[in-house]
């Protein structure tokens, strides 16, 4: 086995290639692993919504609350069936909720999108995880009064605490930011159901029925139930099924991340095997020598393969590295599924850090492999005889 | 004209290192091919639209907003607006599949006075009109679903109760291809009464014809002002603004291609770079050479930078063939988010790929070609690699 010191000197002694090639990797590691970050927040976003024993009620036939009517009779009935939690009040978990979405205008000329606006009442809030409020206060049903996350407030106008935000010529004011794990919740305005419904002037207006089940017995007989009732007209899943589906539209975006990663891979790779493929032809007769004592071919082969490897891996380092600035930083994008904008983080977890690494890797293996197998190859004669 | 040659044998000569430059330039331009033609596709549409003189009008609040069918004919006795339909998408689900193609629900007397671009068969038309369940598709998505007419379409509402059970009466032909389907919105809307459900009456969007360039934003402002106080306050934009509301949509996504395409550039610049810099340390006693042998600094450093750019050239082309080729590709599979052939498609946006992989020939050559020119002719026929 050639030590591990020889490649490391030859790096060292060529130095200027070595930088060139290792930020030229970088780079590329740079851009695939902000790819993977993002299309990991999205997914985030949408995942972490979804609790395994909520059910999210809609009207036969739909497949987003967006698009889903109900009547308020039938969501009476519904709050009324066996297997509903309770929550600490002998109050049953079940939220009886309106979604709407409006075009409205993003901050920095930014353009336009659509905003979902959810009406609900007090008991929806148990319903979304971790749901806190983080500045100012709750809404007072009412008052016309909204509340909204921070990162809505940053991106759209109109949504800072004390602006208003018009509603179908009704102005709500924004009083509180709230936070709710990061989930798709932190992507709508809240307000009072009964305020919201009286701006659009549809009073007795329902979109979806939000609901948690007792355990889990109790969440396959209500599904059964809700579903099959002839009267009802509704469909139900749980919701870790409903952000599922949303994902699914967003699949175009997955796709997207992971055909810029090949490609910018494939160039990359290309780069590194040019570096190698010099490498190899300015040291035949290191290699001849490195022959004529008695190394093997084996270990020579596995000598630059090494040595290829160490060089994207030190650019993959170096654009992991340069990923971490943008931890955490909050954009947004259009949910084909809702039609409306859905706002995430960069996520930059250990699984997506090490999609990086893995490519760094693939281009250090495959890009070296055939100028080492030419290292090897060389007779010894000749290789010795090189200038 | 020896130049060229020069360049050309020195190109040959490390077949397997052009080769490989060539390869790493390209794959990355045709990612930035297929990333900047995609944006080039939105733009285009939006310029297509401005040809024809439409606004649309919507809910001021936007799509969930209502849109009274009455507005219809209000809007088409407006000053400037030749016509006026209404123009609800329907979003059905047909068969298995979800929403696959466009729907639109309109008003067969007046939508292709509106579309006047659009061409259908007038025995076609009149068939259309008169059957209130008929609907007439894009030729281009009848031939690829198959269809003949008369054939049936049934289809799904997601958001509107009523599924539609239409017959296939006719199909037009379009500049590009709309992959839509147009039935009569009176049809939508009896069946919504019919069921008592609630959003019937309701138009959708409406799109206008207005009469010449110079008077769409007098007629926009009339329409509004006409509504601004009623119960659905309307907001009329053209057709191109309206398609940009969708690419606004998908936000910060432009900024982020536009970033990737400069981390890709800065690295290939850099690859080139190393490639040109291996080159030209192997030939350090042939410069020398051939500066002793009369080749002034110029034409050394000129030759030089021509083998840079060759190179990145070269790697550019394939880039926007390979780039290219997907961008077909995609068209042909997804119509709606690639609406352009890349036939179609050619213009300056193709020439400024070209330009920065000449940027990037010269950014990667100028070094070792200065280096080149200034080299003193002693120490380069002295040297030993």
């Amino acid at each position: 086995m050639i030590p591990v010191k020889y490649n490391v000197r030859n790096l060292r002694v060529r130095w200027v290639t070595t930088l060139m090639t290792v930020i030229g990797t970088g780079l590329v590691v740079w851009a695939t692993v902000l790819t993977f970050g993002l299309v990991d927040g999205l997914d985030h976003a949408l995942r972490i919504s979804g609790d395994p024993l909520d059910l999210i009620v809609l009207r036969k036939g739909t497949t987003e609350e967006t698009s889903s009517t109900i009547d308020q009779r039938v969501a009476k009935e519904v709050a009324n069936l066996d297997g509903i939690a309770q929550d600490s009040a002998g109050q049953p978990m079940c939220s009886a909720e309106y979604v709407t979405i409006l075009t409205k205008p993003r901050r920095n000329n930014g353009g336009t999108t659509n905003l979902i606006v959810r009406g609900l009442q007090d008991v929806g809030r148990a319903l979304r995880p971790g749901f806190r409020v983080v500045r100012g206060r709750d809404v007072r049903p009412g008052l016309n009064e909204a509340i909204t996350s921070q990162r809505m407030a940053e991106r759209f106008e109109n949504l800072a605490i004390g602006e208003k935000l018009e509603i179908n010529k009704v102005n709500f004011e924004v009083v509180g930011y709230f936070e709710a794990a990061g989930s798709s919740a932190e992507s709508e305005v809240w307000t009072d159901l009964r305020d919201l419904t009286g701006a659009r002037r549809t009073p007795e207006a329902l979109s979806a029925v939000n609901l948690r089940a007792r355990d889990e017995a109790a969440m396959a007989s209500l599904l059964k139930r809700i579903r099959e009732d002839e009267q009802f007209k509704l469909d139900a899943m749980d919701e870790p099924a409903y952000f599922e589906r949303q994902m699914t539209a967003s699949i175009a975006i997955k796709f997207v991340g992971y055909a810029i990663a090949i490609f910018l891979t494939m160039g990359a790779m290309f780069a590194a095997a040019n570096t190698m493929y010099a490498a190899v032809a300015s040291r035949g007769r290191e290699i001849g020598a490195l022959r004529a004592i008695g190394f093997s071919r084996r270990s020579i082969l596995t000598s630059f393969l090494f040595e290829s490897v160490l060089l994207c891996l030190l650019g993959g380092l170096l654009g992991c590295l340069a990923t971490l600035p943008f931890n955490g930083l909050s954009t947004g994008t259009a949910n084909w599924a809702t039609f409306s904008e859905i706002t995430f983080a960069f996520r930059f977890g250990p699984s997506v850090l090490l999609r990086g690494v893995a490519m760094a890797l693939a281009m250090g293996l495959v890009g070296g492999l055939f100028p080492a197998l030419r290292a090897v190859r060389m007779p010894i004669i000749s290789a010795l005889r090189e200038t | 004209m020896h130049t060229l040659f020069y360049i050309w044998r020195n190109l040959k000569r490390n077949k397997l290192r052009s080769a490989l430059t060539i390869l790493s330039i390209g794959f990355s331009l045709a990612l930035m091919t297929v990333l900047h033609g995609y944006m080039a596709m939105q733009g285009e549409w939006g310029k297509e639209a401005e040809k024809y003189h439409r606004v649309v009008v919507m809910n001021s609040q936007g799509f969930s907003g209502q849109l009274p069918i009455a507005y219809v004919d209000r809007i088409t006795s407006t000053a400037g607006v030749q016509a006026a339909t209404p123009y609800a998408w329907y979003g059905g689900n047909y068969k298995e599949e979800q929403m696959p193609f466009a729907q639109f629900g309109c008003d067969s007397k007046t939508v292709f006075d509106v579309w006047d671009e659009f061409t259908i068969d007038p025995q076609q038309l009149a068939a259309w009109r008169t059957t209130r369940n008929g609907c007439v598709v894009d030729r281009r998505l009848a031939e690829k679903r198959g269809w003949k007419i008369g054939e049936r379409i049934p289809l799904q509402g997601t958001f509107y109760q009523f599924n539609l059970d239409l017959v296939l009466c006719g199909v037009f032909d379009s500049p590009k291809n709309t992959d839509s389907l147009w039935f009569n919105w009176q049809y939508l809307d009896e069946g919504m009464r019919a069921m008592n459900a609630p959003g019937s009456g309701n138009a959708g969007t409406i799109f206008a014809r207005v009469a010449s360039a110079d008077v769409i934003a007098d007629v926009s402002q009339a329409i509004d002002d006409r509504f601004a106080s009623s119960d659905n306050p309307t907001r009329t934009q053209t057709e191109a603004a309206f398609a940009q509301m969708f690419t606004d949509m998908l936000g910060n996504v432009q900024a982020y291609i536009r970033n990737i395409g400069l981390a890709v550039v800065f690295s290939l610049s850099l690859v080139a770079a190393n490639a040109m810099a291996m080159s030209m340390r192997e030939r350090t006693t042939e410069i020398a050479v051939l500066k002793a042998i009369g080749f002034s600094r110029r034409r050394v450093l000129v030759t030089i930078l021509g083998e840079a750019c060759s190179i990145t050239l070269l790697g550019g082309l394939l880039g926007i063939v390979i780039g290219s080729s997907c961008l077909e590709m995609l068209h042909r599979l997804s119509s709606q988010l690639f609406p352009f052939s890349v036939l179609e498609m050619l213009g300056p946006w193709l020439l400024y790929l070209l330009a920065t992989s000449a940027g990037i020939g010269l950014a990667s050559g100028i070094v070792p070609a200065v280096r080149a020119a200034q080299l003193s002719v002693i120490d380069g026929l002295r040297r030993v690699v």
